[in-house]
């Protein structure tokens, strides 16, 4: 707490000021209990999913993503190639910083170059590294080169925050999260911050877009899912994020409490690994055999084929999920309508087993997280039983991430379950890092442990990343997803939905499926 | 006494040694805390830079010696993280643990004792037994189930207190407080109190079996002979004998209360430095979870210190074996 009240006097005052402050819906000022913060006020520091939601608040980024991950305008007004590796991105003009400097290309153009100077450990190079050169062509015109074809650098730049050029190359952590450094164009302007506290934001009134209801926003971080509830029934808050599914069943038959659902980007996938042999052997009759059954896809059908994603959804996700049949939303860029929902037939799955050489089936080890997304360790569980229905003996080890992704990365896992979302819209993110063979030089395949590699999949994917016809990337995109989920690379399971919670007829919150909970989308109900 | 002093910084010195030297080990076992960081869009060479950059890369034997030397120069490093020396990122977070904890050990302490003596003094008696049943609930039932509970009915469904965070603070002596205001009395005396329901069943069992012992002991024969009055046989000479446990364990709770009060601050959401440490633990933010854990140890000893000289002034025959 860093704001330090001056409470002046007498005890009466400092009682009527405690009512203002932890009271209830005031019109001016919206209270949201959320389940992560930022890392840093600094918007070059991390990728972090929470760190980008809070402070789009304070700056703009130059494409913005509708919420269904849609590109459109942000500081930006337009954006074109001119050539093969330029884009041209034409500035929004009359822009003001918080500090009442103007915004020009010179603004973007720092922001760029001072990404790789200062990113931390979840580095935001990621959105740049397809960037070779900026040029500012006129006071609102940009020219980025980029090191190859990028047609995907708009959706790269939907992370890229704008910070004013004035703030200098020196400015780190500690001076944007005294405020000092902390000037962008966003709707809200900061006035303090703690780690693991309270990001407490106010009303900027020279903002270029709509104008805001809200006078005061605080954005308090409340991880306990508990706590949080409890937050919002004793009227400490007046929106909660990812409640968790036993609250959303009570809750709807709360008279107190509007709730939200929202699809999101995050699927669960299992990951069958099929290098040549397995880091734990698979057990046939209690003794360990040196061939990797997963290798077969009759096997992996198998192991589809005996997952009811139905009864996933219905009763472990208590009905917040979808079945899914590829590992992002369809109607994300490259995802493949076509695709036919997949279907849970036990008697063919045992059938599978039989003509792969499995009559008894076999034990595997299987692995997954139980701290990640909303219901992962529950998943985890119910598929084990779901194959031991086919005659599968697998023991399921649900982990904490902190132990689960070392030891994944390390390779020493045979069977998996992960969540990913594809916090860009579009194919090339997922299927870059999770299908292409691992390729260090390419920097493709990067999270492809699984030692899966299809030359088909591979010359796809090299094509569409250079392709800048998005109707012919679209198509090749749309084959990848074909070509890979139909050969079980990875296996999805389901995509999990969310929920937001809110007093009763107070606001509305339209659900975006990244997630994120943008104080100024909410509206006060009137 | 200087050599008793000397020999307690040295005690610590080998406790911090051997405590850094387990958390390093324990990291390295788990894994590299880039994985668990870092961005799912990256790519290898990222991954590879950033190893090198955090000298992950290097001998584990390397890491520690480069950390151990920067410690001697005074330095405790930098949070992966936050990029926040650790030392003031911890620093931060102290004044909230640390009246939230004074504040459970006083109730805990006025409650107590009072109460542990009461039960002591007339062990038949029905109140006696109430006190007794209650005090096995104060240990026996875990932490956050009556945490939830105390919010459920006092902030929920009562409306009275708020339901968890911390209250608006002003600034004492360097540090941030919020007990220096009613309304910020109204955030604590929740987490507080649920903080103090463990000490305070163990106070109350503590003081009662050493109360019941002393009752009937010569000296409280004597003193009443004497013609003392109960309250004095009480308040002075049976308080003043049994409190060498109390004392002990007082010191103990202290430290624990300080550096684990991890549950409490997790369900009232109380900005101290259990949730700091429990964040940094589960993204393997090693320069936070070391100077933490160092930190911890020269509380302790200095915790200890102090019981040990409390002890002299409670009782002079340990004063001349000190000194001996």
């Amino acid at each position: 707490m860093k704001q330090n009240f001056k409470l002046g006097g007498s005890l009466v005052a400092a009682l009527v000021l405690g009512t203002v402050l932890g009271g209830s819906v005031s019109a001016q000022t919206l209270t949201m209990g959320l389940r992560a913060g930022p890392d840093s006020i600094d918007p070059h520091w991390s990728t972090l999913g929470s760190q980008a939601e809070a402070l789009r608040h304070i700056f703009d980024t130059l494409v913005m993503s509708d919420e269904n991950l849609g590109l459109k305008p942000g500081l930006a007004t337009s954006w074109k190639p001119i050539d093969e590796t330029t884009w041209e991105f034409k500035i929004r003009e009359g822009v003001k910083f918080h500090d009442g400097s103007e915004l020009t290309a010179e603004d973007v153009k720092f922001s760029i170059d001072r990404i790789p100077v200062v990113t931390g450990p979840m580095s935001m190079t990621i959105y740049t590294k397809q960037v070779a050169e900026t040029k500012v062509a006129d006071k609102y015109t940009l020219h980025v080169k980029t090191k190859a074809p990028a047609p995907t650098l708009p959706n790269d730049f939907i992370r890229l925050f704008v910070v004013s050029k004035n703030v200098g190359m020196e400015a780190r952590n500690e001076q944007f999260n005294s405020g000092k450094a902390a000037i962008g164009t966003g709707p809200y302007k900061f006035v303090s911050w703690e780690p693991k506290g309270d990001l407490v934001l106010e009303r900027n009134d020279s903002y270029w877009g709509a104008k805001q209801p809200w006078q005061k926003v605080i954005r308090k971080e409340i991880p306990s899912d508990p706590a949080r509830m409890a937050a919002l029934k004793s009227g400490q808050v007046d929106l909660v994020n990812y409640v968790p599914a036993t609250d959303y069943a009570a809750m709807q038959k709360d008279k107190s409490v509007d709730t939200f659902v929202a699809d999101s980007v995050y699927f669960l996938n299992l990951t069958p690994n099929v290098k040549e042999t397995l880091p734990r052997k698979v057990k046939v009759d209690g003794k360990e055999i040196d061939a990797n059954p997963l290798r077969d896809p009759k096997v992996r059908e198998a192991m589809d084929l005996a997952i009811d994603r139905k009864t996933l959804v219905r009763v472990v996700l208590e009905g917040l999920g979808r079945p899914a049949n590829q590992l992002m939303p369809s109607n994300f860029f490259g995802g493949n309508k076509n695709l036919p929902e997949r279907p849970y037939d036990l008697a063919k799955a045992k059938q599978l087993l039989a003509d792969a050489g499995y009559p008894k089936g076999f034990e595997i080890d299987f692995h997954c997280t139980n701290n990640r997304l909303p219901g992962d360790g529950a998943v985890c569980e119910a598929l084990s039983q779901m194959w031991a229905r086919a005659g599968l003996k697998v023991n399921a080890n649900a982990l904490n991430g902190t132990v689960f992704f070392p030891a994944q990365q390390k390779g020493e896992f045979s069977l998996w379950m992960s969540g990913w979302g594809t916090l860009t819209g579009e194919a090339s993110y997922t299927y870059g890092s999770l299908v292409h063979t691992a390729d260090p030089q390419l920097g493709l395949g990067a999270f492809n442990k699984q030692g899966y590699s299809n030359p088909e999949v591979d010359k796809l994917l090299q094509e569409g990343a250079r392709t800048m016809d998005d109707t012919k990337r679209r198509a090749l995109f749309e084959k990848v997803t074909e070509v890979s989920m139909n050969d079980r690379a990875l296996i999805p399971t389901v995509q999990i939905q969310t929920v937001w919670a809110a007093k009763k007829g107070a606001i509305t919150i339209p659900p975006r499926v990244d997630q994120e909970t943008l104080a100024y989308e909410i509206k006060p109900k009137s | 006494m200087i050599g008793f002093l000397i020999q307690r910084v040295l005690q610590a010195l080998m406790v911090v040694i051997a405590m850094s030297i387990i958390v390093f080990l324990g990291v390295y076992a788990i894994g590299n805390p880039i994985d668990v960081m870092i961005d799912p869009a990256s790519d290898q060479a990222l991954r590879e830079a950033l190893i090198h950059r955090y000298g992950l890369d290097r001998p584990l034997y390397e890491q520690y010696f480069v950390f151990m030397n920067n410690m001697l120069h005074g330095d405790l490093g930098e949070s992966f993280i936050y990029r926040l020396p650790v030392l003031s990122l911890i620093w931060s977070r102290f004044p909230a643990t640390l009246e939230l904890a004074l504040t459970a050990m006083m109730i805990a302490t006025c409650v107590g004792i009072p109460l542990g003596l009461w039960s002591g003094y007339k062990p038949e008696s029905l109140s006696a037994k109430a006190i007794m049943a209650f005090s096995v609930l104060g240990f026996s039932v875990p932490s956050f189930w009556v945490g939830l509970l105390l919010i459920m009915t006092f902030a929920v469904e009562l409306g009275w207190l708020p339901s968890g965070g911390r209250g608006p603070t002003t600034q004492v002596l360097g540090m941030n407080l919020s007990i220096t205001s009613l309304e910020g009395w109204s955030y604590i005396i929740l987490p507080a109190f649920n903080l103090a329901l463990f000490k305070l069943g163990l106070l109350i069992r503590l003081t009662r079996a050493g109360t019941v012992e002393v009752m009937s002991s010569d000296y409280v024969r004597f003193a009443r002979a004497q013609g003392l009055s109960e309250s004095k046989v009480v308040g002075l000479h049976v308080l003043k004998n049994i409190s060498i446990p109390i004392v002990t364990v007082f010191g103990l709770e202290l430290g624990s209360t300080l550096a684990f009060a991890v549950v409490t601050e997790t369900v009232f959401n109380w900005p101290g430095m259990g949730k700091l440490i429990i964040d940094s633990i589960t993204v393997l933010d090693r320069p936070v979870m070391v100077a933490y854990l160092i930190l911890v140890v020269f509380l302790f000893v200095l915790i200890n210190l102090v019981v040990d000289l409390v002890y002299g002034q409670l009782d002079p025959r340990i004063r001349v074996k000190a000194a001996s």
